[in-house]
């Protein structure tokens, strides 16, 4: 068991050259995508995103929530997802992952002792798995996924194509990847110890699971997800092209955008704008602000892509910002529009 | 439609938070925390709030779990710590960015019974694990500390920021749940003799717990059991002191010179985990001090900011698309219509995630040009907080 085992070692993921993905036609492409980023950046919108573009390009796919936050109940406007794997949409399933109803599950599955698993689970190896081991919730959480990943119908097809996975945010995700490997340390033999070996096998192989970083063209995010991939990759595992949500595009084509960039004179535009209605002096300063805002924050984006790009060693896939979007869902099914054209 | 301050009943509560800045707290509370969704600006505003306290004079510390690298710059941390360093060009502020194994490791240290049993824990693979993940050890730490920091009677004022764990209440829920873990079946399992003697399966540590036992060293092996056994049992004698600091950090909480400042950004996910927030604060009977919204849009200014949006649609159609300035002067004003939804939506979800809850105090920061690290930055963010920008 422990001869041709893989472990995270720095090494070892070099030695395996990680190659990284130039096209975004790749996207789609592992079994199960771990979407990750730094808090706020709509790491959930775009896994839900990631997910109906994979059902639209004909993928059978279960979109799964790990922190029990009941976000994708608010995006796809349905009863609150359990542990239960639902089809909220046609081909779509979601599920929102209880580490206790899967540490029930797996006590059920191994000793197939239904009394056994009650009596644990209802008392001490819960408080086990929730205060002294915390990385034992991780390790219970991946491995549910695992399941998903390996699970066949009748005739032998994969039940699922897809699993995308709203996984907890960068500042976790290292300590979250990692639990099984803590946990082959702290469990030398055992069911536990080749289940949490599984799970490494699960995580470092490219084919069937790779991260989603998201991020947004901003300093601290960009910053995160920098360090995040170098820290990822130097685990061993596979990164998807990168997701930039919310890029601001030109309000307009070059030639006003320059003529926006040389400034339009106060007395000019108030001149113009009378003819319009807007003859007061604020409404002049006004429009000026955000004329310079809008130039501002296109250079600090441009800033941002160029730090990004020069800081991670992986291909950038740009989400555009929906500026008048109104419902979540309408907003994410946009997003997939984009995605399933680039896949496509 | 458009206009997104529309008056009415619902909204009466809000405009009273609104007419209310964070200035008293800043000048009068001595714990003020801050907590809220990640990357809604937490440790900013917490920073914020920290430099503002210590110019009124407030021997001040800020506390921070995980600051973006250039805030911490510029609040003088280069790295970890366990101990607070003075800002560097701000009188009468300390900072300090956490260690979590640095501060278990002390806390073992200066209370664990013996030097012997120091070192016993100190090596156990068990607690290593523990010591250096994230989930749970944070709150715990942060608790710990702030305990710390109010006996030294060094500080007026003491600003902390939330760990960012998976939910900001669980910085809440720490003491009851080492209070219940200590208190429980599992430890009085692994603290009973006969677990102490390696004989777990035997009558001596009774039915449930030996069935327990007997199914888990199946399942992890037994050698597991005893590294948890003796990491517990290492423990004795210090459970109690564990126990009296975070009830003692609850209490310290509960006072009315106490502060929760929910933090928040303007888009519905995070403003959902801020109502949340607030709910759970009263249930416990915490000291909410009010809500900040952090880069909030701003409504543009002048008759284009109060016209019908039609009208602005209008004007920009009429201009003439072959003239350089008319053409650059509709996208101005489409501009203007784009930022006005902006406002109008930002508003209404404000407005929806806070109806019912009326907050004492609601701060909107507005979006700046770029992100804010340093200390001008932060004072500019201050003069929101307290009102001092207010025309």
């Amino acid at each position: 068991m422990t001869t041709g085992a893989r472990h995270w070692r720095p090494h070892l993921a070099a030695e395996r050259k990680v190659t990284h993905l130039v096209d975004a036609r790749t996207l789609l492409d592992p079994r199960v995508l771990l979407v990750t980023g730094k808090g706020g950046v709509g790491k959930s919108t775009a896994a839900a995103a990631l997910a109906i573009a994979s059902v639209r390009t004909g993928r059978r796919t279960c979109l799964v929530e790990v922190e029990g936050r009941q976000t994708m109940r608010a995006l796809f406007n349905t009863e609150p997802w359990d542990f239960d794997e639902r089809e909220v949409r046609q081909d779509l399933f979601g599920l929102s992952i209880d580490p206790e109803a899967s540490l029930a599950e797996y006590l059920a599955m191994f000793y197939g002792a239904r009394r056994l698993s009650r009596l644990v689970v209802n008392s001490t190896a819960v408080e086990f798995a929730t205060t002294a081991a915390p990385g034992i919730k991780d390790v219970l959480l991946i491995g549910k996924v695992k399941e998903m990943e390996r699970r066949r119908d009748p005739d032998g097809r994969f039940v699922y194509d897809m699993i995308v996975v709203d996984a907890p945010p960068t500042g976790r995700i290292l300590n979250f990847l990692r639990a099984p490997e803590a946990t082959t340390e702290l469990v030398r033999v055992g069911p536990i110890r080749e289940q949490a070996q599984s799970l490494i096998d699960l995580l470092l192989d490219p084919n069937r699971l790779r991260l989603q970083l998201v991020t947004l063209l901003e300093e601290m995010p960009v910053a995160e997800t920098a360090e995040s991939a170098q820290a990822l990759t130097e685990l061993g595992v596979q990164l998807n092209p990168i997701i930039a949500n919310r890029v601001l595009r030109p309000q307009a084509d070059a030639a006003t955008m320059k003529v926006l960039a040389d400034g339009i004179a106060a007395d000019t535009l108030q001149t113009v704008l009378a003819g319009s209605g807007f003859d007061d002096p604020a409404s002049a300063h006004a429009l000026r602000h955000l004329g310079e805002q809008h130039l501002r924050r296109l250079g600090l984006q441009d800033e941002m892509r160029a730090a990004l790009h020069e800081g991670v060693d992986v291909p950038v896939f740009e989400l555009p910002y929906l500026a008048t979007r109104s419902f979540a869902e309408n907003e994410v099914s946009l997003l997939a529009d984009v995605i399933s054209a680039a896949v496509s | 439609m458009s206009d997104a301050n529309g008056g009415g009943a619902v909204v009466s509560g809000l405009v009273q938070a609104r007419s209310r800045s964070l200035d008293d707290v800043v000048a009068r509370r001595h714990v003020i925390v801050c907590t809220g969704a990640g990357g809604v600006g937490k440790t900013t505003t917490a920073a914020a709030l920290a430099i503002e306290a210590a110019r009124r004079g407030r021997r001040t510390i800020v506390l921070t779990i995980d600051p973006a690298r250039r805030l911490a710059q510029s609040l003088g941390l280069s790295r970890l710590d366990t101990a607070p360093r003075p800002v560097p060009g701000v009188d009468g502020l300390d900072a300090m960015m956490l260690d979590m194994k640095r501060t278990f490791d002390e806390i073992v240290e200066r209370h664990a019974t013996s030097p012997d049993r120091v070192q016993r824990i100190l090596d156990n693979r068990f607690y290593q694990q523990l010591s250096a993940s994230l989930a749970g050890t944070q709150e715990y730490m942060a608790m710990e500390k702030l305990y710390d920091l109010d006996q030294t009677g060094r500080y007026d004022c003491i600003v902390i920021d939330t760990p960012p764990t998976r939910n900001a209440l669980d910085f809440l829920d720490a003491p009851k749940r080492l209070t219940d873990f200590l208190e429980g079946r599992f430890l009085k399992m692994f603290l009973s003799p006969g677990i102490a003697a390696g004989r777990f399966a035997t009558r001596a540590v009774g039915v449930g717990t030996g069935l327990f036992m007997r199914a888990a060293s199946r399942v992890t092996g037994a050698v597991v059991l005893d590294d948890l056994a003796e990491f517990f049992q290492s423990f004795e004698g210090m459970y109690e002191g564990f126990k009296q600091r975070a009830q003692a950090v609850y209490h310290l909480l509960q006072r009315p010179d106490s502060a929760f400042v929910v933090v928040s950004s303007p888009e519905p996910p995070s403003l959902r985990e801020a109502s949340y927030f607030l709910r759970r604060l009263a249930r416990d009977g915490m000291p909410t001090a009010g809500v900040v919204v952090n880069r909030v849009t701003v409504a543009p200014g002048g008759h284009v900011g109060a016209a019908p949006t039609a009208e602005l649609m209008e004007a920009a159609a009429a201009l003439n698309p072959d003239d350089d300035i008319e053409r650059a002067t509709a996208v101005l004003l489409e501009l203007a219509i784009e930022a006005r939804a902006i406002v109008g939506r930002q508003q209404q979800a404000i407005e929806a995630a806070f109806h019912g809850l009326t907050p004492p105090r609601l701060v909107e920061v507005p979006l700046a040009g770029g992100d804010v690290h340093d200390v001008d930055g932060l004072r500019w963010i201050a003069d929101h907080l307290t009102g001092a920008t207010a025309a």
